[in-house]
């Protein structure tokens, strides 16, 4: 383990230590008999751990601390005991021998997870005495595996954090989501059907973000899109805490809703100026691609399947006017190209980054330079990051500190042709027929040189500034003001050449900037009576101007492919342009208050309020209130416990929360007015009648309760944390559709609501924890059900989405008392063996039917909901569930010597995905004389003759494909379990000898191994179970998530 | 040490209490991107752009297609296609089709049904949405709108509020039973309450607002363009007069209002007829003889459905161009029918030609009593804008209410009173301005038709007939009517329009036209 990567909170070592160093007792004990003993304390993996404090005598006193390379110099009385605290570390005692005067320490990682501190509310406070739910995950393990989003390494490390890296898009972010579905807004239509996200807030150094804003559009955004999450660079973290039930996230209001992910960077701590330089070099493999018969394979296929197949003579001899299948001679149709190899590629990448810090409790600094540049494995994509972080931290007393941070990044994308997840054309010409010659930017489909040709650069500057300070008046009340700025920047250019848009060049320039000011006050006290009950008080109001402006212009035709700007106005071309929607100027204010008691911290009460007003909300009822308790007992504390060794540590918490968000906005509740309608000369302004004002629109509730159990035992040898919650939102928002007599179309009104319940475990065990070998291994999982539990009253409890994607007619349906988003399908129950096997209605003697055709043997068996012998748009039904139910984990984390091997896995399980690809890849086969690929479909159990008992229907009768459309997308046989069980990621590091270090001038040098996305262990026939929508839909025009390989390098001087 | 503390909450205190009070005013943004309903309605302005935005909504309704003519003027058969017409198979039939009452075949006979797309008149969404509107703005104004004088607040809730009712009565004309509301954000299904209730509250509401309305504008840009007490009271006497013909009971109690109203609508001497020589002002728009209209004009940029006025198929070249496709009308009123209403040898200058100040014909022929192509509305024939060889209408606007036809309707009203010498009086009135020899007849059923004859004559085009067949029973009688309803029919509502399917959508309360769902006769 790399102990610069330290798992816990610098700030709070630095008050401990400043606490140590005023209970140095100023009168000095007589000195005997001294000696001067040196030395140097590492960890287990002999890194050495600056700012270790060394203790001495009878009672104990600090005398000194180890310097920046862990080394020590003391004098103390002949043969007397030095204890060395660090915090994180097991305290170690060693009594000198007569006459010893060198020493080396080796300390223990101490993985009581009691000593760790946690932050609530902007504070730290002593995980021993939080009561809300919470996971944390310390900086070092997500290095090792260089990515864009660090979200993706959280992946199955945080029992309840639902995270799926549905897109290998470079700089997009996967869905995220704490405790499961808090949302019914779906957006988009068949395979692009996106669930709207509902993304923790992330609070990075004690400053909110919030990470949806590149993606509020649903995902066809505009504008670059790159997430804020991604301008974070993965090697400047030191811990990210993720806080889950409503207590421990009520004191971060309204916006907290759906959990809260804090992050805190690295801080200085090094009296020396200290240099880290990493660097990883990695390489990206598109996954394995479809395979494709090339080349004569192909067009004898194609004949074939006419020649068996074919209805008429008209159809035979379509072959002969198809030169295309009956004139192979011919050059131009004479070809065997590979299309997917056109676009998808294997990328070599870099990643460097640059880290100095150095300073001491006092004054420290620390300045973080990062760059990551990744190319996609489609061509014509890719993120380039380049950022700067710097933080100074000045505390000349115990009273005053001040604390002030520079962020800049610019994040560059590169979406080529697509909208970044979907890359629609590259999907779409990858699918071309082998037989036409490849691409060559005069001799190739629009398409194509689309894919490849067109210029696109996207980039997101963001500079974020902190400036903290606080101040205590007078013992344990301290106040505090946090002034932060945030600026953005997003534009987005493209350039579309004129052989891939009808032969006129076109331009397309989206411009955008947010910025936020954001301001904090806090006061705090701290007080103790009696010595035994302890009071904490910690009130803040919190401050939010916000604004937003993004416009665009867009121009259709331009002269050439040589002026690519900048251009005028052009009448009758411009499109579009001005300014969007999505304009915004809001304001918010919130006042917030927690008292924290305990008991010898035995017994702890936490009691938090918060009010959150907004400007968005309306002068009526603005605020959000976030009421919360909790109760914890910390069991190990109790006497008849306490001469039992092998428990470290035992809690029970209990917890209850509200979250009460008034999530309207001016225009719901008043209406919005339009310029519209003249009349006598005048001009109108009237109300815009496709939403009625609902001012009697309550605030989304969501309640939540949390029972958790903490136990850790055999002094560190296994820990357990278990949490099960019950949570409820209701009054949320639905659409409901009015009767014309209103006079308007859509009310918005509050009554849907849905229930999630479930359990998470996270275990933990460390049976080898001393010595040259230690291993850890990890467990962690959790079971979310969701329920949906109320729907407008007109819906009878059951609302159908209706899909309006004529392709896919993939429709969902919300029903009460099932899981909230359920398919609404065709049921297939396999294939026709013979013609006998279709059913014949008694009444008209007439088989089976659709779109005006018999079934027939190898049509697959669609069933006749409604038993009137007709398929047609009644023979719906409800079937599977599109959310997981179980996701989680397993880690386990072995060392020896100087070699470490980490290995992550996540899984996911009962989940329902749509295989859309497979039907995508099936239907390629429809139009024989058309200019699509084949495929292989031999590894299908496909009917081929009668008699045949099959799953598949028969594809290779093309005249069936109108009339009984066997593999159209809306039936069951595309839905399959979504169960994986992913290999995320293996490091092998290795750290070499510090003497061997030093000779090369440096303090250390490490080196890594590291693989990511590996493998996944599945059932489910598609490509990747992962790589699907939020709504299990697996879109084979999706970005496909890629191997990565990587070879790092750390070292320090 | 005891007192620094305490100092210190004390400091700590008050600085949260100033954040708190100061936030209501923080949090207080103004969208500037848009207009909700808390930043509008805040002084006259946003008053008068309302109105404008829901009298324009009302008139999207009526400039959808070819409505006036389609709802009160062909469907009992008097008007027929020219054969000569180029588009007599297309357009010109489908008022044929309308006038055997056969509405389904007059909404999709596939020779017309793009061109008319009459089921927007089956469609009564918009006429909800200008209720709403309304209703929306009464609230408003209850609640009070800033800069506002109390007598204009109380002069806008009149006017939204004759707005409101004139939808239902338009409303109820065309689909019989209607849902009614007057609470603002309705959201909740409704059902359709009985017709005759529906305008029984509409006369209440209208009761209780009018007098806060002038009886004219003294701006001449809102007379008749906008509601006035001059409409307010047209209106309540064409509300009584309707539920005179469908509530026997109370009939001597509305035809006494009605006469009261007509009264005091004579006595306000705010409205006069003008000489027929002055016809082209009337039909211009915003005249003293204009109760209610809506107004459009080319000079404001209005953009007119073509086949929206009356007139585009009753007119011909030199009033309508180009030459070579308007050679004939498109429709004509049938020689009979003409002659039936206008006897031959009754003085009256409005059977004269256009060029004897007259509404019918010009030196082309297109006579009174024509009866065939050559027939000639010139009625609507002033005011015609020079755009070259272009096909545009006469910059008309959409007459309503005009004083005429409440001078009448108190005529009718006092004859059903037995009041006869004063129904006279009234008669003539409409008659001397007409220059046509007054009436002079006796009293009893005989004036009841003469004034109901006189209403024909007067009011010919103006979407005013066939309501006055329905409200009277006259439909049913094949001396008023070429094509006549059984009293079954009747009674089953033949005289409705189907209404659109759409309003079964999420209201399970709705009921549709059963006539028009039974197939249609």
């Amino acid at each position: 383990m790399n102990n610069y990567h330290l798992k816990f909170s610098m700030m709070k070592r630095y008050l401990v230590i400043i606490m140590l160093l005023l209970a140095i007792d100023p009168i000095g004990i007589l000195a005997q008999e001294r000696v001067t003993v040196s030395g140097v304390v590492t960890d287990e993996s002999n890194l050495s751990i600056p700012g270790a404090t060394i203790l001495s005598g009878n009672p104990l006193k600090s005398i000194s601390s180890t310097n920046n390379n862990g080394e020590f110099r003391v004098s103390v009385e002949d043969n007397a005991t030095l204890v060395f605290r660090f915090i994180g570390f097991i305290e170690k005692r060693v009594t000198l021998k007569r006459g010893q005067t060198t020493l080396t320490v080796r300390m223990a990682e101490d993985v009581n997870e009691m000593e760790a501190v946690v932050v609530r509310g902007y504070v730290t406070r002593s995980k021993e005495l939080s009561t809300g739910s919470s996971y944390s995950i310390s900086g070092d393990r997500v290095q090792d595996v260089p990515v864009a989003n660090i979200e993706q390494l959280l992946q199955g490390k945080v029992p309840g954090l639902n995270i799926q890296v549905n897109t290998g898009a470079p700089g997009f972010r996967g869905s995220t989501s704490i405790r499961g579905l808090s949302s019914l807004s779906i957006t988009g239509q068949g395979s692009s059907s996106f669930l709207q996200p509902t993304s923790p807030l992330y609070v990075i150094d004690g400053v909110p973000m919030d990470a949806d804003q590149a993606s509020e559009f649903g995902f066809q955004q505009q504008g670059p899109g790159v997430s804020p999450v991604s301008m974070i660079p993965q090697e400047d973290i030191e811990s990210i805490e993720i806080l889950k039930d409503a207590q421990a996230t009520s004191l971060y209001g309204s916006r907290a809703a759906y959990g809260v992910i804090i992050i805190t960077t690295k801080r200085g701590n090094s009296e020396v100026p200290r240099i880290r330089y990493t660097q990883n070099t990695f390489m990206q493999r598109p996954p394995k691609l479809r395979e494709t018969l090339g080349g004569n394979l192909e067009r004898r296929l194609k004949i074939k399947q006419i020649l068996e197949n074919a209805l008429t003579d008209e159809e035979i001899r379509r072959i002969s006017s198809t030169p295309f299948l009956s004139d192979s001679l011919n050059a131009f149709f004479n070809n065997s190209t590979n299309w997917q190899d056109v676009f998808y590629r294997t990328t070599y990448n870099q990643t460097h980054n640059l880290a100095i810090d150095g300073g001491d409790p006092k004054f420290n600094y620390k300045a973080n330079l990062n760059y990551y540049s990744e190319k996609g494995v489609i061509r014509n994509t890719g993120f380039d990051r380049y950022n700067l972080t710097m933080r100074m931290e000045y505390q000349p007393n115990e009273k005053f500190k001040i604390v002030g941070s520079v962020f800049g990044g610019i994040g560059k994308q590169n979406k080529g042709e697509g909208v970044g997840l979907f890359q629609t054309g590259v999907a779409n010409n990858g699918m071309a027929s082998t037989l036409l010659p490849g691409p060559s930017f005069f001799q190739s489909s629009g398409g194509v040189v689309a894919a490849l040709e067109t210029d696109n650069q996207n980039s997101a500057r963001d500079i974020r500034t902190n400036v903290e300070a606080s101040y205590m008046f007078i013992p344990g009340l301290r106040a505090s003001t946090n002034l932060s700025y945030d600026f953005n920047s997003d534009t987005e250019d493209t350039f579309t050449p004129a052989a891939a848009n009808g032969q006129f060049a076109k331009v397309y320039s989206f411009n955008g900037r947010n910025d936020r000011l954001y301001n904090r006050s806090a006061i705090t006290y701290a007080k103790t009576f009696n010595e035994d009950h302890n009071l904490f008080i910690n009130t803040f109001n919190e401050v939010y101007i916000e604004s937003r402006q993004h416009s665009m212009t867009r121009q259709e035709r331009t002269p050439n492919d040589q002026f690519q700007g900048p251009l005028g106005f052009d009448a009758y071309y411009s499109r579009g342009g001005g300014i969007h929607q999505n304009f915004r100027d809001f304001r918010s204010a919130s006042y917030a208050a927690a008292a924290s008691y305990d008991y010898k911290k035995k017994y702890v009460v936490d009691l938090s309020y918060r009010l959150d007003g907004t400007s968005g909300s309306g002068i009526d009822n603005p605020y959000s209130k976030n009421p919360a308790v909790g109760l914890r007992w910390n069991f190990h504390h109790e006497k008849f416990l306490e001469k039992f060794d092998w428990l470290d540590y035992g809690a029970f918490r209990l917890s209850w929360g509200m979250n009460i968000n008034p999530n309207s906005s001016l225009v719901d509740i008043y209406g919005q007015y339009n310029i519209n309608g003249r009349y006598n000369g005048g001009q109108g302004i009237g109300i815009d009648f496709n939403l009625i004002p609902n001012p009697t629109l309550k605030p989304t509730t969501t309640t939540q309760y949390n029972f958790g159990f903490d136990i850790g035992l055999f002094n560190g040898l296994a820990n357990l944390n278990y949490d099960t919650y019950y949570k409820s939102v209701e009054n949320m928002i639905i659409d409901r559709y009015l009767s014309n007599v209103s006079g308007f179309n859509v009310l918005k009104s509050n009554d849907a609501s849905i229930v999630n319940y479930g359990h998470e475990l996270a275990l933990t065990f460390n049976p080898i924890r001393q010595g040259d070998f230690t291993w850890q291994l990890s467990f962690n999982g959790a079971i979310n059900n969701d329920v949906l539990t109320k729907l407008p009253d007109e819906y009878n409890g059951q609302m159908i989405r209706w899909d309006g994607d004529q392709n896919y007619l993939q429709h969902t349906v919300f029903r009460v008392g099932t899981n909230t988003l359920s398919n609404f399908l065709r049921i297939n129950e396999g294939v026709y063996s013979t013609d006998a096997d279709v059913p014949v209605d008694p009444v008209t003697g007439l088989p089976y039917l659709t779109g005006g055709r018999f079934f027939e043997a190898g049509d697959p068996i669609f069933k006749d909901l409604n038993g009137d012998y007709v398929l047609d748009s009644r023979d719906y039904q409800i079937t599977g569930n599109s959310q997981p139910k179980f996701v989680g984990g397993i880690a386990t984390n072995v060392g020896y010597k100087n070699f470490r091997l980490d290995v992550y896995m996540s899984y996911t399980a009962k989940r329902t995905i749509l295989n859309n690809a497979l039907a995508d890849r099936l239907k390629l086969m429809r139009d024989p004389f058309g200019d699509r690929a084949v495929v292989p479909l031999d590894d299908l159990d496909m009917w081929m003759a009668p008699g045949d008992v099959a799953k598949y229907p028969y594809a290779y009768d093309f005249t069936r494909f109108d009339n009984i459309q066997p593999f159209r997308a809306d039936q069951t046989l595309w839905q399959e379990d979504g169960s994986y069980l992913k290999l995320n990621s293996v490091t092998l590091s290795y750290m070499f000898d510090k003497r061997l270090a030093r000779l090369v001038g440096l303090n250390s040098i490490r080196v890594h191994l590291s693989a990511e996305n590996l493998h996944t262990f599945s059932r489910y026939t598609g490509p990747n179970p992962e790589n699907v929508t939020s709504m299990g839909r697996d879109a084979s025009g999706g970005y496909p998530v890629p191997r990565k390989y990587n070879i790092g390098l750390n070292i320090e001087f | 040490m005891k007192k620094k503390r305490l100092i210190t909450v004390i400091f700590l205190m008050t600085m949260i209490g100033v954040g708190l009070s100061a936030c209501s005013d923080f949090l207080n943004v103004v969208p500037k991107d848009r207009l909700t309903g808390n930043n509008f309605y805040k002084d006259k302005n946003d008053v008068e752009a309302n109105l404008v935005s829901i009298y324009s909504k009302f008139f999207e309704k009526i400039n959808q297609t070819h409505v006036i003519g389609s709802i009160g003027e062909y469907r009992s058969g008097e008007v027929m296609a020219s054969e000569q017409h180029f588009r007599y198979n297309q357009e010109g039939r489908m008022v044929e089709a309308l006038g055997r009452n056969d509405l389904l075949d007059a909404i999709n006979n596939g020779a017309w049904r793009d061109h008319y797309h009459l089921w927007d008149i089956t469609n009564w969404t918009g006429y909800f949405q200008v209720i709403q509107g309304t209703n929306i703005l009464i609230e408003k104004l209850e609640e009070g709108i800033p800069n506002l004088t109390d007598a204009e607040t109380r002069r806008y809730i009149a006017e939204a509020t004759f707005i409101r009712c004139f939808t239902y009565f338009w409303m109820v004309r065309l689909y019989g039973d209607v849902p009614y509301y007057t609470n603002a954000y309705q959201s909740d299904p409704l059902g359709r309450e009985p017709m005759v209730e529906v305008i029984n509250k509409c006369i209440e509401d209208m009761k209780s607002r009018m007098n806060d309305l002038p009886w004219t504008y003294t701006d001449p840009s809102l007379k008749g363009a906008r509601g006035s007490r001059g409409s307010a009271v047209a209106l309540l006497m064409h509300m009584n007069m309707w539920n005179a013909g469908f509530d026997g009971g109370n009939r001597t109690q509305h035809y006494t209002e009605t006469a009261e109203l007509g009264q005091a609508l004579i006595n306000s001497q705010a409205y006069r007829l003008l000489p027929l020589e002055q016809w082209e002002l009337v039909v211009k728009g915003k005249s003293d003889e204009s109760l209610f209209e809506f107004f459009r004009s080319i000079n404001y940029g209005d953009n007119v459905n073509l086949i929206a006025p009356i007139a585009n198929n009753f007119l011909r070249w030199p009033y309508k161009n180009p030459r070579y496709d308007h050679q004939v009308s498109l429709t004509y009123y049938t020689t009979e029918y003409m002659t039936k209403i206008f006897p031959e040898n009754d003085a009256d200058q409005r059977k004269e030609t256009i060029d004897n100040n007259g509404w019918f014909g010009d030196v082309y022929g297109g006579g009174v009593y024509s009866g065939d192509g050559e027939f000639l509305l010139a009625k609507f024939a002033h005011n015609i804008p020079d755009a070259g060889n272009e096909n545009i209408n006469p910059d008309n606007t959409f007459l309503i209410f005009r004083y005429s036809d409440a001078i009448l309707l108190r005529a009718e009203a006092l004859a059903e009173l037995g009041r006869d010498q004063e129904a006279s009086e009234m008669v003539n009135m409409v008659r001397n301005r007409a220059k046509a020899t007054p009436y002079s007849g006796p009293g009893g059923d005989h004036l009841k038709d003469y004034i109901y004859l006189e209403r024909c004559r007067e009011l010919i085009g103006e979407g005013h007939r066939y309501f006055d067949l329905i409200r009277t029973g006259r439909i049913m009688n094949s001396q008023w009517a070429r094509r006549t309803l059984n009293r079954d029919q009747y009674n089953r509502r033949a005289w409705t329009w189907p209404i659109d399917r759409s309003a079964l959508n999420n209201n399970p309360k709705m009921t549709l036209n059963e006539y028009w769902e039974t197939i249609g006769n």
